[in-house]
């Protein structure tokens, strides 16, 4: 029998920190020989599914993977299926989209905040940060009804105009994130603690960020400006002012500190988008007219929209659609192939945590075993997403 | 009538006798749940304001949840205790009975007064601070015995560990022994009526001592042993039910002991004693010194629980370096500091 220098750590599916996910750990004393993420635990099938439903069936089911992101998926979805369909959102809609992204960008940094804090060992900002999710998901209650899986938008527009009032609570919202972004400061960011675990480790230099194809927050906090709102702007993004967040370190502060900063520059973008929002209509012209004289009054009174029809068996032309838009963890590409059918020959979506996922591998081989977690959250890395 | 009363007195007597009283009231067993009872249950109280929650509420709402602990503990009795198949079954077993066992041993050496103690050694300090080394020991045949790859991690951690803290934690109390000029607890304490508190006199010592008893019963920001997120639950992964109950009580059993340790050391043990009711001997030999102990310890320990909603945890090498660097290098600065005072002539 040869001696053997390591042992095998499995950790998870069954494990406090893993997620949904196993990581195969070879451990020499406390450093990490050798680590390889173990995915696919929650994979949903979403493309399958995808190919049997039909198009507006399928908003609800992209939305399904990533449950703090749902909107930017929505978003990606719908946009690619437009370009198929051939129209356009009327302009108030755009603003729309872009707000409901934006909230659940803050919800989602949020949401991947409280992840890291509680793998770094802080309940307070665990609990903080769902606390603090709340208020974006209260608000996007108040626009679109539902709390996580909004199926706000719709091809040609959303489903719904902004409540009365919406402003005011919104100002107060943005306002009391502010000051809890100062306690975070306080408590987590600049705490010697969380400073000794996150800064050094886990460093992603620029070159291996970029020939990895490593998306969203993790490329920008190796020093590489790229977001997919300033590259390739959709929606209402060319008429707002925003900076997009990069940090040169690459470590593991680094990273949440973009998404700390992004949070800042959604907000601003958020206060941008209810200033400047045009009156109008919320879905296109070519669906409002099909919406029965009945029910027509209804919608323009209520500013919620009745489904036409149509919808239901929406038939896009045969050809292919290629959207991306920048969802919270990043770059979010859909692909779908239209055979002229109710229901599309293929749909791909590539997620931003899937293409995340090689990062583990690259960057806990060599680290201690207490930075796996460290280095896990602030990867921001979401199973169900990367898994699909 | 006269028997009875006779039969009362004796039951008190026997009561208040110390070699009765100390293991058994207090510091002793019934003091020890009914700390845990409430330190437990601050903790997440507290931790819960930081946290914008509620924490414990449920059980006796009146109260806030006070005996949460309680439900907690009558759950845990009828829980079964799993034994895994693998494991060395009487270490496993033993392992948290004996741990426990070995964090509450020290409680018979505290005194609660300067005449009401059941064991005065001139090397009681030693004595108490050595019974605490014992638990170390037990969570490493614990994480070995287990069976399972995050045990033995915890339990190397906890070995690691007890190395970097358990050193400076000998020197700096006994820098103290030096400058109080004994190592009895009592003459301690009576040498701090006399002067200053010890805590004034050499706060380094205090310092020190304060952050190794953090280190040593895994308080964050060193909670490093059982880090959950890394290795699961550490040595006590595999226990559940009672067992699991004794192991978490321990820790916070030792951190009780040298929170009993550091009042008496550093913040003058029961004195000042105000001259309340001094008629009664009973009271002012044993239940005022008593409850001052105890209030003492009890800022000490609320402290401690305190930090875990402020700090995340260290690493095992960062630990290690603040042992070895920081605090080892700080704390024999304290004997030096004690022998400056004693040269100096601060200290009677």
């Amino acid at each position: 029998m040869s001696e053997e220098r390591t042992i095998e750590l499995l950790i998870g599916p069954q494990h406090p920190s893993s997620g949904h996910m196993r990581l195969y750990a070879e451990v020499d004393g406390d450093i990490v020989v050798r680590l390889r993420p173990n995915i696919g635990y929650v994979h949903r099938t979403v493309e399958k599914l995808a190919e049997t439903k039909k198009y507006i069936q399928i908003i609800p089911l992209v939305e399904r993977p990533s449950l703090a992101d749902t909107a930017n998926h929505n978003l990606g979805y719908v946009l690619a299926l437009e370009k198929l369909l051939g129209i356009e959102a009327p302009p108030r809609a755009q603003y729309l989209r872009t707000i409901l992204a934006e909230m659940n960008r803050i919800h989602s940094h949020f949401y991947g905040l409280g992840i890291h804090g509680i793998m770094l060992g802080s309940s307070t900002i665990f609990m903080w940060g769902f606390a603090d999710r709340e208020i974006m998901i209260e608000m996007a209650q108040r626009l679109t009804g539902a709390r996580l899986t909004y199926s706000y938008i719709i091809p040609g527009g959303v489903r719904r105009d902004l409540p009365q009032g919406f402003e005011d609570e919104m100002e107060k919202a943005l306002r009391y994130i502010e000051r809890r972004l100062k306690d975070y400061g306080k408590l987590f960011l600049r705490n010697p603690v969380t400073r000794a675990r996150l800064e050094g480790v886990g460093v992603l230099k620029k070159e291996d960020a970029i020939k990895l194809g490593i998306v969203g927050p993790n490329l920008r906090a190796s020093g590489v400006p790229y977001d997919v709102r300033k590259v390739q702007p959709y929606c209402a993004y060319p008429e707002l002012e925003f900076d997009v967040a990069v940090r040169e370190e690459g470590d593991s502060m680094a990273r949440v500190l973009v998404r700390v900063e992004e949070i800042r520059q959604s907000m601003r973008i958020i206060r941008q988008v209810l200033k400047q929002i045009p009156d109008g209509p919320i879905l296109s012209e070519n669906y409002l007219k099909m919406i029965p004289p009945k029910w027509k009054e209804f919608v323009e009174k209520k500013g919620r929209i009745k489904f036409p029809a149509i919808m239901a068996n929406l038939r896009p032309p045969k050809g292919e659609a290629f959207s991306r838009v920048e969802a919270a963890r990043g770059e979010l590409v859909y692909y779908i192939v239209s055979d002229g059918s109710v229901t599309p020959y293929r749909l791909r979506m590539v997620t931003p945590s899937f293409r995340n996922v090689v990062l583990f591998e690259h960057l806990i081989q060599g680290c201690r075993v207490a930075d796996i977690p460290a280095i896990y959250g602030s990867l921001d890395y979401f199973p169900p997403e990367a898994d699909r | 009538m006269m028997n009875l009363m006779d039969l009362l007195k004796w039951i008190l007597d026997l009561l208040f006798s110390p070699w009765l009283f100390v293991p058994l009231i207090f510091p002793g067993l019934i003091t020890v749940f009914a700390i845990l009872l409430f330190i437990i249950w601050f903790e997440r109280k507290l931790a819960a304001k930081v946290q914008l929650r509620y924490g414990p509420l449920y059980v006796l709402k009146q109260l806030g949840g006070a005996i949460q602990l309680v439900a907690d503990l009558i759950r845990y009795l009828f829980a079964e205790p799993i034994v895994p198949e693998q494991t060395d079954k009487l270490a496993f077993v033993l392992g948290p009975i004996f741990l426990f066992a070995a964090s509450f041993i020290p409680c018979v050496i505290i005194p609660v007064s300067s005449s009401f103690y059941a064991i005065r050694s001139d090397i009681g300090l030693l004595i108490s601070l050595g019974l605490l080394t014992f638990s170390p020991a037990i969570i490493l045949i614990i994480g070995w015995a287990s069976n399972n790859k995050f045990s033995l991690i915890g339990g190397l951690r906890e070995g690691y560990l007890t190395m970097a803290y358990e050193i400076p934690l000998f020197i700096s109390a006994l820098s103290m022994a030096a400058l109080y000029g004994t190592m009895d607890l009592i003459e301690m304490v009576e040498t701090q009526s006399e002067g200053t508190w010890g805590i004034i006199l050499n706060p380094l010592a205090a310092l020190t001592f304060l952050i190794l008893a953090f280190m040593s019963t895994s308080r964050f920001p060193f909670e490093i042993v059982e880090a959950e997120s890394e290795i699961v639950m550490g040595p006590f992964t595999e226990y559940s039910g009672i067992l699991y109950g004794l192991t978490m009580g321990a820790s916070y059993v030792k951190f009780y002991v040298l929170c009993l340790l550091f009042s008496i050391m550093f913040l003058g043990g029961w004195q000042p004693v105000p001259s309340l009711l001094s008629w009664s001997p009973l009271f002012s030999r044993i239940i005022l010194p008593g409850v001052i102990l105890l209030l003492k310890s009890l800022v000490i320990m609320i402290f401690g629980v305190f930090l875990r909603s402020v700090y995340p945890r260290y690493r095992i090498d960062q630990a290690l370096k603040i042992g070895w660097h920081m605090i080892l290098p700080l704390s024999i600065g304290s004997v030096f500091l004690s022998l400056g005072l004693i040269l100096l002539g601060v200290v009677p």
